[in-house]
């Protein structure tokens, strides 16, 4: 936990403290059981990750224990325990992306950026996930979402290289415009 | 507006909103309408919309400016619908955020655009537009699902009311018992929508046979196929057609508890059926006692995130529970013991939407959809370089032919059609000789091809079998729970063969190992995903034999996929 040697103290938990009093308010220990993944993503929400201590919250507020939810936090392939990049990259890789040519994709990550599945890259400009699904916008193919709202689309080995290089270099996904391409 | 307390109630209310309604599209103002839906959100229609509303204002235009849903043309979004005092509601595609300020000039000087007109919405021509039915991508669907999909505004109950929603359901609660709402879902002869076409009356009947209490009821919206957007479309157009549904289905259960499983990504679907479930409240369709018929009903919505086991039944009721989604052994089966180990109804969006039409019209009528044992219609979507992707609702028993070739439009040019993958991960793929076939649930079975939920992708002659398998397996070994050996290890095992094959290194007997080893785990598995994991390979390696046999003798890919010549070191 690097971020705590740098002097980082956590997240601000009253944000999460407040959605959690407000909509959070299981009527018995079935239904709090139920609302443990809901909460988690209200929080990964807020800050990008499930941070330990908003997991920590969430048990107490729900009455579980924290193993409890960190089981679902690393079961589910959308939950994020360590701090993300600056930027989070979903990677399409269902069947339109694939045939369309995101496997080239899916392999240079693994072979040039040691990227299996997900990770972040080492100057932490990026995180970036396949996702082993569709994203619903196959005519984009091979697409990629860029901070959950912004989508790139018929992506090429060389494309995406530039797109990395340029979210390394922090300026925005340049020309990323799904819309326009 | 508060809660309706009874029948009569409501038909006040409805009739309010269809005057309302009424009034929208004789009103003197333009009415025009924007499509917003996961798809078009992608190409840019959010920013469409803003432009628009910023031009019609600043030209003083009274507009009133409407989202609506999906329509299922994804290959032209964004989708604008423009209605002019005394004209018909004209459909036009493509109208990106740049092409706003021509498009609205040109609208204002009374003319017509010319650029990216896909039709009128009316029975007739007009000024040389043709009926938006008779575009080829629409002429040979049967739209009953979609009949408001883009046409409604999703985040309005009021206009689910006045196009006749929640008309199914007052007739149940006060003209029909749970039996007789049961026995007309038996009648139309329904079956599951959600890959395994299971009769979904059958299943009721025996939900209600089950003496434990209390029951519930679920809807599985958690679509995490990797070739499939029907379900998140169909939400995301017209969320309170699936609410009606689950309603029903719990009043035919006789419980108050329904619940609807949402995949965390489809964010916007998530959200508006939320947003449906909290009108209904409001309104007094859902909450206790329910236009004073007595029957009361509960409806929470759940989500997880990206993990496709969740989509199988048992996981999906433990991952409702907060517990990890994995399946377990059957029997018991969830109409016994489901979810808190209590009886359990579940089925697919696609299903649970198909109710309210199958109680308002009576399941005969149902029944003569379709064919015979397999009735209705089915939402389809088609991915790969066809010329028309989107999501088609056409009636079962039509051939592949015209699935792929009149309703999705063949081929885009430059492309050669080699064959279509079905059945999403759990079966094997067509070729051009075998597509006389037609689309229902027992049809394609023989053929090792499946109907699953309605998921197809069409591969060009540049897309190599080989690979295409592996990407298929590689899913399920992916999305395997490890719950059993025959899936946990064995689909990485065939994984890593067709690994070997594809950069050059496959031995001779490989394809001999790939059969023995499918059939292990296709018949040791404990749970759907792993018992079709080997299916797409299977079917890839029956059909392309030819090119798998090239691989592993000549070390050659036709299509130029494989990393053939790549050193061994560089095998993940
Ligand atoms: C691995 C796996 C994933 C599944 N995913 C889904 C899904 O996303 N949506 C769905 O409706 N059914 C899915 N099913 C099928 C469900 O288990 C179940 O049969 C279905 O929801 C029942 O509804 P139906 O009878 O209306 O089809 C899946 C099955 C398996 C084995
Ligand atoms: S077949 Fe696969 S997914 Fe199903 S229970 Fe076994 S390991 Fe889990
Ligand atoms: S497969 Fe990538 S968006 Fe559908």
């Amino acid at each position: 936990m690097e971020l705590i040697e740098h002097g980082w103290t956590g997240p601000d938990l009253e944000p999460l403290r407040r959605i959690l009093e407000e909509r959070y308010r299981p009527r018995d220990y079935r239904e709090a059981q139920e609302l443990i993944v809901g909460a988690c993503q209200e929080a990964q929400r807020l800050y990008g990750w499930v941070p330990p201590s908003a997991a920590q919250l969430i048990a107490d507020h729900l009455g579980v224990t924290a193993n409890r939810v960190y089981g679902l936090l690393t079961f589910y392939a959308d939950f994020q325990t360590e701090p993300p990049g600056r930027h989070f990259l979903w990677l399409c890789h269902g069947a339109a992306c694939h045939v369309a040519g995101a496997g080239k994709i899916v392999e240079y990550l693994q072979r040039e950026r040691g990227i299996v599945g997900r990770g972040t890259l080492p100057d932490r400009s990026v995180t970036i996930h396949v996702f082993n699904g569709c994203l619903g916008v196959c005519d984009l193919a091979p697409a990629a979402q860029l901070d959950h709202h912004e989508y790139l689309a018929h992506l090429t080995q060389e494309r995406f290289e530039h797109l990395l290089h340029d979210l390394q270099n922090d300026g925005a996904a340049g020309g990323a415009d799904g819309a326009v391409d | 507006m508060g809660r309706l307390t009874d029948r009569a109630a409501f038909e006040t209310y409805a009739a309010n909103a269809q005057r309302r309604w009424e009034a929208l599209w004789e009103d003197r103002s333009w009415v025009i309408s924007v499509g917003i839906s996961g798809c078009s959100i992608a190409k840019g229609a959010e920013q469409t919309f803003q432009h628009l509303a910023l031009l019609l204002a600043d030209g003083h235009i009274p507009t009133v400016l409407r989202r609506v849903g999906c329509m299922g043309l994804c290959f032209a979004e964004p989708l604008v619908e423009v209605k002019r005092p005394g004209e018909p509601p004209v459909l036009y595609g493509w109208v990106t955020t740049d092409r706003v300020p021509e498009f609205v000039d040109t609208l204002r000087r009374g003319e017509l655009p010319t650029e990216g007109v896909l039709g009128v919405r009316a029975f007739e021509e007009w000024q040389g537009i043709a009926p938006l039915q008779q575009h080829p991508f629409l002429r040979h669907q049967r739209r009953l699902l979609l009949e408001h999909a883009g046409v409604i505004d999703p985040e309005s109950i009021d206009d689910y009311i006045a196009t006749g929603g929640y008309r199914a359901l007052l007739k149940a609660l006060f003209e029909m018992t749970p039996e007789e709402v049961v026995d007309e879902v038996k009648r139309s002869n329904l079956r599951g929508r959600g890959g395994a076409g299971f009769p979904t009356g059958i299943k009721w009947e025996s939900g209600r046979r089950t003496p434990a209490w209390p029951k519930y009821v679920v809807v599985n919206s958690h679509e995490g196929e990797p070739n499939v957007f029907k379900d998140r479309r169909l939400l995301e157009a017209n969320p309170h057609l699936v609410l009606e549904g689950l309603i029903i289905g719990c009043y035919a259960l006789e419980t108050p508890f329904g619940y609807n499983y949402i995949g965390g990504e489809h964010a916007l679907a998530l959200r508006r059926f939320q947003l449906a479930v909290e009108q209904a409240y409001a309104l007094g369709l859902l909450g206790d006692d329910i236009l004073g018929s007595g029957f009361s009903c509960h409806v929470r919505v759940r989500t997880g995130g990206g993990a496709y086991i969740c989509g199988e039944g048992s996981a999906l009721m433990y991952a409702i529970m907060g517990q990890r989604g994995q399946p377990r052994t059957k029997p018991p089966r969830s109409v016994e013991e489901g979810l808190w180990k209590r009886p359990t109804v579940l089925n697919n969006t696609e299903t649970f939407a198909s109710v309210p039409l199958i109680v308002r019209n009576g399941g005969s009528w149902y029944a003569t959809l379709g064919t015979k044992d397999s009735t209705g219609t089915k939402l389809v979507t088609m991915q790969g370089p066809v010329r028309f992707l989107g999501v088609a609702e056409i009636e079962l028993g039509m051939s592949m032919h015209r699935l792929v070739f009149d309703v999705f439009g063949g081929v885009r040019e430059g492309y050669r059609f080699k064959g279509v993958q079905t059945g999403g991960v759990s079966a094997g793929p067509l070729r051009e000789d075998e597509l006389d076939i037609p689309v229902d649930f027992d049809a394609l079975t023989p053929a090792g091809a499946m109907l699953g939920s309605g998921g197809f992708v069409v591969f060009d002659e540049s897309v190599c079998a080989v690979d295409f398998a592996r990407y298929l397996v590689a899913f399920s070994r992916y999305e395997s729970c490890g719950k059993c050996t025959p899936c946990r290890l064995g689909t990485p095992a065939l994984v890593e063969i067709l690994d070997r094959i594809r950069y050059g290194f496959g031995r001779p007997d490989d394809l001999e190992v790939i059969q023995y080893a499918s059939k292990q785990i296709i018949e040791l598995s404990l749970c759907g995903l792993g018992q079709v994991a080997p299916m797409p390979l299977l079917g890839m390696l029956e059909r392309f034999r030819d090119e798998f046999i090239e691989h592993i003798t000549e070390q050659r890919c036709r299509a130029g996929v494989c990393p053939m010549t790549a050193s061994v070191s560089a095998i993940p």
